[in-house]
């Protein structure tokens, strides 16, 4: 298993330099890495083995293996295989490949690595790999948005690089588990560090602008699979200490209305769902004990709508409600939104239902009305008009939503139980009172949120207050 | 008193982001940042002793720690890398924004 391990992790890095020797072969060459990580994915999910391999001695680099990570590993493959068919038909040059590649690599590296040194560096090869991506068009508007990702990745992992040593004093160790020993400092800064790479709460601010200015296939994969690995560390640690799991959780819930507060107030299809995806981090972090399930429903259907909001004729959701849609494109968007709100039949269902099970009271309600607001904001995509003359899907398109929808409808094997009665009535009264919701205040408001918070300079100030917030939260 | 100062040099940098508005100025302070990080790994590796770590066997060495030393050579390559990239960005930006100021920039460039 350790050889195994070390293949499949130093492979994507070694193909996508190879990518850029033999151009021609770029997408072969990119799909066939893709398969060997959802094989060793598959294969360590059906194993149900949690291994730990210390490489070199015991100051060298630490992996952890489990069903945990299997599953985000799964979604990494899925999300970035679906990305890869589709660009397939676009005419994206070896550089694209070969980035998109590197950047799947490193978020692997993150589902498995089991110290704080080799995650940072991991973290930062995905800063960079998703900077190249996201100014892959040159534009000036890609560039800026591209920096402004990388400025607030680095300046955040610099908190997290000063906390990471803390423990090390601590501990004579970069390892995990050595948090428990650490002074209040270091989980402060190195959750500060890791809040801001996941996009969390308040740190997420820049998620908005730079998941919805990149190129569809671009803020698939950034937002399918590229957030988790900010998220995952958090999840190991919360597992790893019982006194952190009180506070993953506050951040969870508070991110999962956050997002939706914000997405409810919004006209712009992109940024729906960049905000939808805070709030769904939320979700994965309120249960880090069933959150790999929750990451392969989201990661398929946050990928499965970015791609089809590049066919959209226009991105305003008033223009839309004129201007109806090509139905088969609709229909993409219609199981996206119902597998995210939770409708039975789909992943989403499953993995709603396993995450609401494992909560305790409080949590149980907050997140119960989190699921209506879910339900509500796809309210806004479901309910656009469509029909089927005078227009075509892109075959890019069809191949990757195969793929994806198929896998959604597959997933469900995870978790069978889930199919009771009153499950199956809870999830449609949720949708039910979603839509409702819907209906009777969201279609008609025209209130629109200030986005003055994520301008650049309040999003590094906002930096500070997060750590503050942090500190008194470990600290009492 | 060396430590108040290495947090001090991180300090500084992390206002000079927010408060410079020129882009060359704000991706400075972030060096200025990341040079207070590295020296504060340096630190807290000789917290112990100053001399090379090899074993002797007459007298038993102050040692410093090696481990952080190590490991912040890869933080140094990748701050290095990061800026690189970064000054290229800019140098592209400056092409239609030649001030290079940030407000400025981000007013032309989000929706």
């Amino acid at each position: 298993m350790m050889s195994l391990t070390i293949i499949w992790i130093a492979l994507p890095l070694f193909i996508g330099l190879t990518i850029y020797l033999l151009p021609k072969l770029d997408r072969y060459l990119a799909l066939a890495t893709v398969l060997m990580s959802f094989g060793y994915g598959l294969n360590l999910f059906s194993s149900q083995t949690s291994q730990k391999f210390q490489l070199l001695d015991n100051f060298g680099v630490s992996f952890w293996v489990d069903s945990l990570s299997s599953q985000f590993i799964l979604t990494n493959a899925l999300v970035t295989g679906a990305v890869i068919l589709y660009s397939s038909f676009q005419n994206k040059t070896a550089f694209f490949y070969s980035q998109a590649i590197i950047l799947h690599g490193s978020v692997n590296a993150v589902f498995i690595c089991a110290d704080f040194m080799s995650l940072y560096v991991a973290l930062e090869v995905i800063g960079v790999a998703a900077f190249l991506l996201v100014s892959y068009p040159r534009s000036d508007r890609a560039l800026w948005v591209a920096l402004r990702y990388l400025f607030v990745s680095n300046t955040s992992m610099l908190f997290y690089l000063i906390g990471a040593i803390l423990v090390y004093q601590a501990n004579h160790s970069f390892a995990f588990t050595g948090l428990a020993n650490a002074p209040p400092e270091a989980i402060a800064l190195i959750f500060l560090g890791l809040l801001s790479k996941g996009g969390v709460f308040v740190s997420g601010l820049w998620l908005p602008l730079t998941h919805s200015e990149s190129e569809s296939p671009v803020s698939a994969l950034l937002s399918g699979s590229v957030v988790k690995a900010g998220v995952f560390p958090l999840l190991r640690c919360a597992l790893l200490m019982d006194e952190l799991l009180p506070v993953v959780q506050i951040l969870g819930i508070s991110t999962s209305f956050f997002g939706i507060i914000y997405a409810l107030f919004e006209k712009d299809a992109k940024r729906i769902l960049a905000l939808s995806t805070i709030s769904q981090l939320g979700w994965m972090m309120v249960a880090p004990m069933v959150a790999g399930v929750y990451a392969l429903a989201h990661g398929l259907v946050k990928s499965l709508l970015f791609l089809a909001s590049g066919a959209l004729p226009t991105r305003d959701l008033d223009e839309l409600q004129v201007k109806p849609m090509y139905s088969g494109l609709w229909l993409i968007l219609l199981v996206g939104g119902l597998s995210m709100s939770g409708c039975p039949g789909f992943l989403g269902f499953s993995a709603k239902v396993s995450t609401l099970k494992s909560l305790s009271d409080w949590p149980e309600i907050f997140m119960n009305v989190s699921s209506v607001g879910t339900a509500l904001i796809f309210g806004k995509f479901i309910f656009l008009p469509h029909k089927w003359q005078g227009g075509h899907l892109k075959p890019g398109l069809i191949v990757a939503a195969l793929l994806l929808i198929v896998s959604l409808l597959v997933g469900n094997v995870l978790y069978l139980q889930a199919y009771s009665l009153a499950n199956l009535g809870k999830a449609l009264a949720v949708i039910g009172l979603g839509w409702l919701g819907y209906w009777l205040f969201i279609k008609r408001q025209d209130l629109k949120l200030p986005r003055m918070f994520e301008q650049f300079d309040n999003l590094i100030g906002s930096m500070s207050l997060v750590l503050i917030v942090l500190f008194w939260m470990v600290f009492t | 008193m060396l430590e108040a100062c290495i947090l001090a040099t991180v300090l500084i940098g992390f206002i000079g982001i927010i408060v410079k508005p020129n882009l060359l100025m704000k991706i400075i302070a972030m060096d200025v940042m990341s040079t207070g990080a590295i020296a504060y790994y340096v630190f807290i590796s000789s917290r112990d002793g100053l001399s090379s770590p090899i074993f002797n066997q007459e007298t038993p060495l102050q040692y410093a720690d090696p481990v952080p030393q190590a490991v912040i050579l890869t933080a140094i390559v990748i701050g290095f890398s990061i800026q690189a990239l970064m000054l290229v960005g800019a140098m592209k930006l400056a092409h239609h924004n030649p001030t290079l100021e940030t407000n400025e920039i981000e007013d032309n460039n989000t929706p």
